[in-house]
C-alpha cells in the first residue's frame, strides 16, 4: 500500500516538474494540452469569483496568458491547479480593483445577484428539467453569498482542493479557511431552505 | 449535549472529513448517533455538497480554441522579442568591446592629424567627440523610427484580438 501511495506521488512530482520545465520553456504544446485539462475547472472557478459568465470567460483568457508570461514562477513542487487558481484569484482581484478601489466584496454589490445559467440548454426530459432547476437554484445562492465564503466553498467543494491548498491559493490561514467554509455551507444552506420555504 | 458541542461537530461536517484525526472522526461519528439534529444537518451538507458537484457549468471549444490561438501567437511575440533583446545585447557588446579596442588608436590618430593640420587641442577633440557620438545618434534616430513601428504592431496586435 505504502510502494502505491510511494509511486502514485512521484508520478505526481515528475509530472508537476514535467510542466514547470514545459513552462520556463514557454512550450505551446504543453499550454494547449493545459488549457483543456483544466479548461471546466478554472472556467467554474472564476464564474463564482467574479459571478459574470462573461467576464470569467475575458479572466480565463488572460489567466493562459500570465500563466505563458509567468510560467517560470512555478516551482513543480505543488500542484499545478493550485498555482493556476492563484494566478487566476490574482488577475480578477486586480480587475476588480481597477474597476473600483473598494474590497473585493464592496466591489461585488452593485452586481446583479443573479443565477448563472448553466451552460446545456437544449430541450430535456422532464429529471433533467428538474437538475436543471435544482442547478439554477443552487447557483443563484451560491452567487448570493459574500465572495470569501463561496470562494472556499467553491474551491472545496467543486474542485475537491485540500484545505492546505485553500489557504494557499487565497493566501488566508487554515483556520480561516476552516471557518470560511463553515460560515459558507451553513450561508448556503439557510439561502436554499429560503428559497424552497 | 452544551450548544459547544453541536458546534464542534457541525464545523467538523463543514470540512468534508479531511484533516479529521480518528479520535476526532470516532467522537463526531458518536455524536451523529445520538444527535438528530447534528446527524440531519450531516445529510443536508451531504446534499448540498452532491448539488454543487453537479452544477452543470463547462466551458466551451469556442473559448478554449480562441484561447489557445491567443497564447500560442502571444507565444511567438514573446519569443520575437527575446530574440530581437539578445541580438540587441549581442551588438551592445560587439559595440563595447570595439571601442575600448579602438578608442586609444583612434585618440592618437586624432592628435596626430590635429598636429598635421596645425589646429588646436580644443579643435581636434571636439572633431574626436563628434566622430564618436555621431553613430550614436543615427542609430538612437534608428530605432526610436523602430519604436513608432513596434507600437502600430501592439495595435494591429490588439485589433486582432478584438476580431478574433
Amino acid at each position: 500500500m505504502n510502494a502505491i501511495a510511494y509511486c502514485f506521488a512521484n508520478a505526481m512530482e515528475s509530472d508537476a516538474s514535467a510542466i514547470a520545465r514545459g513552462l520556463r520553456r514557454r512550450d505551446p504544446d504543453l499550454l494547449d494540452r493545459l488549457i483543456e485539462q483544466y479548461q471546466h475547472r478554472l472556467l467554474r472557478y472564476l464564474i463564482y469569483l467574479a459571478r459574470n459568465r462573461e467576464l470569467a470567460e475575458d479572466l480565463f483568457q488572460e489567466t493562459w496568458i500570465r500563466v505563458l508570461e509567468r510560467g517560470y514562477q512555478y516551482d513543480g513542487k505543488h500542484e499545478f491547479s493550485t498555482w493556476l487558481y492563484t494566478v487566476a484569484r490574482n488577475l480578477t482581484i486586480d480587475y476588480l480593483r481597477k474597476k473600483s478601489p473598494l474590497s473585493l466584496d464592496g466591489l461585488m454589490e452593485d452586481e446583479v445577484h443573479a443565477a448563472l445559467e448553466p451552460a446545456d440548454t437544449r430541450p430535456m426530459a422532464w429529471e433533467v428539467v428538474q437538475q436543471h432547476e435544482q442547478a439554477e437554484r443552487i447557483s443563484a445562492a451560491l452567487v448570493s453569498i459574500p465572495t470569501e465564503y463561496r470562494e472556499a466553498v467553491v474551491l472545496r467543494f467543486q474542485e475537491g482542493l485540500a484545505l492546505e491548498e485553500i489557504a494557499t491559493v487565497t493566501g488566508a490561514k487554515l483556520g480561516t479557511v476552516k471557518s470560511r467554509l463553515y460560515r459558507g455551507l451553513h450561508m448556503l444552506m439557510s439561502r436554499l431552505e429560503g428559497a424552497q420555504a | 449535549m452544551t450548544r459547544d458541542k453541536h458546534d464542534e461537530a457541525r464545523e467538523l461536517t463543514a470540512l468534508g472529513g479531511e484533516g479529521l484525526s480518528d479520535a476526532q472522526r470516532a467522537w463526531l461519528q458518536a455524536h451523529r448517533d445520538e444527535c438528530e439534529g447534528c446527524r440531519q444537518y450531516a445529510e443536508a451538507v451531504n446534499g448540498v455538497v452532491r448539488s454543487l458537484r453537479s452544477l452543470p457549468l463547462a466551458a466551451d471549444s469556442r473559448l478554449v480554441r480562441a484561447t489557445q490561438m491567443r497564447v500560442r501567437f502571444h507565444a511567438s511575440r514573446l519569443r520575437e522579442t527575446r530574440e530581437r533583446l539578445w541580438l540587441v545585447g549581442m551588438a551592445c557588446l560587439g559595440v563595447g568591446l570595439s571601442a575600448t579596442l579602438s578608442v586609444p588608436l583612434l585618440w592618437r590618430l586624432f592628435a596626430w592629424m590635429g598636429e598635421w593640420a596645425g589646429v588646436s587641442t580644443l579643435v581636434w577633440q571636439a572633431g574626436f567627440m563628434f566622430f564618436f557620438i555621431a553613430p550614436a545618434l543615427v542609430v538612437s534616430m534608428l530605432l526610436l523610427a523602430r519604436g513608432a513601428h513596434l507600437t502600430n504592431t501592439g495595435e494591429r496586435s490588439r485589433q486582432w484580438r478584438r476580431e478574433s
